[in-house]
């Protein structure tokens, strides 16, 4: 028998005891309310979308359409359309397709993409993610890549 | 130089700090008169649920929508979908109702030791006034989730004070936001209910503390006559009554879980205004008003039914200055006494005559239905009686409350039934089934214990 053990007294036991019920009782209490407050994965976007009026873009035009519950830019390229994510990689603020110089614009902080979706200037660190466009008979889908 | 000693020289340079600690480990450690007991947990125990039902009030709130299309289904969502929100919202439910029960039994016990005499009335009427919002606090509750029972008990309830003299309509008007119930009253009451109230309350509540810590617990020696609190024979705030009060919050606790477990309260059908559902009545706690207000008829009838229910809580704000007796000690104060428990079981009668109207009940094994006034009318299974003989049928809805809900006999009091195992599994029910299960048997029991 160690020396710890024989010098535990009631009144020290008791104290352990004690503290021991109000940690448990603190983290019963405490662990239902982060949970509650944690998101509750519900209403997420279609992962596939099928946009509506792509078929009729012009040449240099563009359209939003939500994928996933987030914004993408369709851009009607002469290559045919392209999709890119529309939330600047920066800050998130949306980027704008400008038709005359073939570029995103992101109006928060100045950042510009080519139109491929690279970092031309600005403060973005990363390129534009890239989606999936897809034509079945008229209809045009875009997906995550 | 330790952590806790370099903030304690960081505080130090800018105030004295000892004078805050002293004002702590006095509070702290403050003597309680020599008297003080069980019965004295009931004030703490109405706080802990008030800061409970703050937490819990919060939580809702993130997931809660209050307009009528929206809002529903936000409570469908909490029950079935988020993490444990079906437990918060039971939590919440419960804690009202057992928040005034609380409340009234410091009151009781208030009112029989006699400690609202001088110099403690102030501290007495700030308690009415607390009691008082609490109610106004379940009222306006009550309408947030925007069930069948909650608009129609709304409608009846903002009805009544349409009957107050001379303002009655005007006030009606008023509390609803138009002439019915619709979401300008549930805006309202959102607001009175998440802002208005919790403000008032927590104010109210520092002044009765700081009234109460002011003038210490009071003792049964008469007024005037009151010898200071020998520092042997008192009872430390802390440890002696604080472990009382922690065991009996940690006691209420797991009956709280207990009561959101075993007997949950439903959502009931969304609102629709174009239908009252039928038997519909209020909590337990408006339960002797209604009645009361069922025995008062016609026009002038109304008015004196409004004033009948104002007059228990006038006499409650008064009474310290209305008895100025100088007696603490129950015995010593018979009228005072007997004037309490007069009062205490004609609001337990009429409460129980309210429960029971409008229901069947067997007495001594002999089936009675029990009318709108409460009175018995005995139930006999031979049709072949001749006319003369039947009971007489009950009356028509006599009241103002009824004249919008012409109801028949019920058999038990309505609440929505919502199975415990729903709640539990968190499956989503978009319209409860009104069918009696066990969780309403249990309440309906509990309901009656109380």
């Amino acid at each position: 028998m160690t020396k710890e053990q024989t010098t535990t007294t009631r009144r020290g036991f008791l104290d352990w005891l004690i503290s021991l019920g109000a940690l448990i009782t603190g983290l019963a209490v405490t662990i239902p309310g982060v949970m509650y407050l944690w998101p509750a994965a519900r209403g997420k976007g279609a992962k596939r979308v099928q946009v509506k009026g792509a078929g009729k873009l012009a040449p240099g035009q563009s359209m939003m359409v939500q994928v996933n519950g987030k914004a993408a830019i369709v851009v009607r390229e002469r290559s045919g359309l392209k999709a890119f994510s529309a939330s600047c990689t920066h800050l998130g603020c949306l980027v704008k397709w400008v038709p005359g110089k073939r570029q995103f614009h992101c109006p928060c902080h100045a950042g510009v993409f080519d139109e491929n979706g690279a970092v031309v200037s600005g403060p973005p660190p990363t390129p534009l993610p890239e989606y999936k466009v897809k034509k079945i008979g008229a209809k045009v889908f875009v997906s995550l890549a | 130089m330790a952590f806790g000693q370099r903030i304690r020289r960081f505080l130090d340079e800018r105030f004295d700090t000892d004078v805050a600690i002293h004002f702590f480990d006095k509070q702290l450690h403050k003597r309680l008169p020599p008297h003080t007991s069980w019965l004295h947990v009931f004030g703490s125990l109405s706080l802990l649920l008030f800061i409970s039902q703050t937490i819990t009030g919060i939580l809702l709130l993130i997931y809660y929508r209050p307009t009528p299309e929206a809002a529903h289904k936000s409570i469908q969502l909490i029950t079935g979908e988020v993490h444990f929100g079906w437990l918060y919202r039971q939590i919440h439910a419960w804690g009202a109702t057992l928040m005034i029960l609380a409340l009234l039994l410091h009151m009781l016990r208030t009112y029989f030791s006699g400690a609202y005499k001088k110099p403690r009335e102030l501290t007495w009427v700030t308690g009415v006034i607390i009691f008082i919002l609490t109610i106004t606090f379940g009222f306006t509750g009550y309408l947030l989730p925007w069930s069948q029972l909650s608009f129609w008990a709304t409608t009846v309830g903002t009805e009544s004070a349409d009957k107050v003299p001379f303002i009655g309509h005007w006030l009606k008007y008023f509390l609803r936001g138009g002439e019915t119930v619709t979401g300008e009253t549930l805006s309202r009451f959102f607001v009175v209910h998440v802002i208005i109230l919790p403000w008032l309350l927590t104010g109210l509540v520092a002044v009765h503390l700081f009234l109460m810590r002011l003038n210490n617990l009071a003792t049964l020696e008469p007024v005037g006559e009151e010898k200071p609190i020998p520092p042997r024979r008192g009872i430390p705030f802390y440890p002696v009554h604080t472990t009382k009060e922690a065991v009996v919050a940690v006691l209420l606790l797991a009956f709280i879980v207990t009561l959101a477990i075993l007997s949950p309260w439903g959502i009931g059908a969304p609102a629709d205004p174009l239908s009252t559902p039928e038997h519909i009545k209020p909590e337990w706690y408006f339960l002797p008003s209604y009645q009361l207000l069922k025995y008062f008829e016609g026009a002038y009838g109304a008015v004196l039914g409004i004033v009948a229910c104002s007059v228990p809580f006038l006499l409650l704000l008064l009474w310290p200055f209305l008895d100025r007796g100088k007696e603490r000690h129950p015995k010593k104060r018979p009228i005072a006494v007997t004037f309490g428990i007069i009062g205490l079981l004609a609001a337990l009668f009429l409460g129980y005559l309210g429960h029971i109207s409008e229901t069947d009940q067997t007495f001594f094994g002999k089936r009675y239905h029990i009318d709108l006034l409460g009175r018995p009318h005995r139930i006999t299974d031979t049709p072949e009686q001749s006319p003369s003989e039947e009971d007489p049928p009950p009356p028509v809805s006599r009241n103002m409350l009824d004249e919008r809900s012409p109801i028949r006999a019920a058999p038990v009091r309505k609440r929505l039934a919502f199975p415990a195992r729903a709640v539990l599994l968190g499956e989503r029910t978009a319209s409860s089934r009104p069918q009696p299960d066990k969780a309403n048997d249990l309440l309906n029991t509990f309901s009656k214990l109380m």
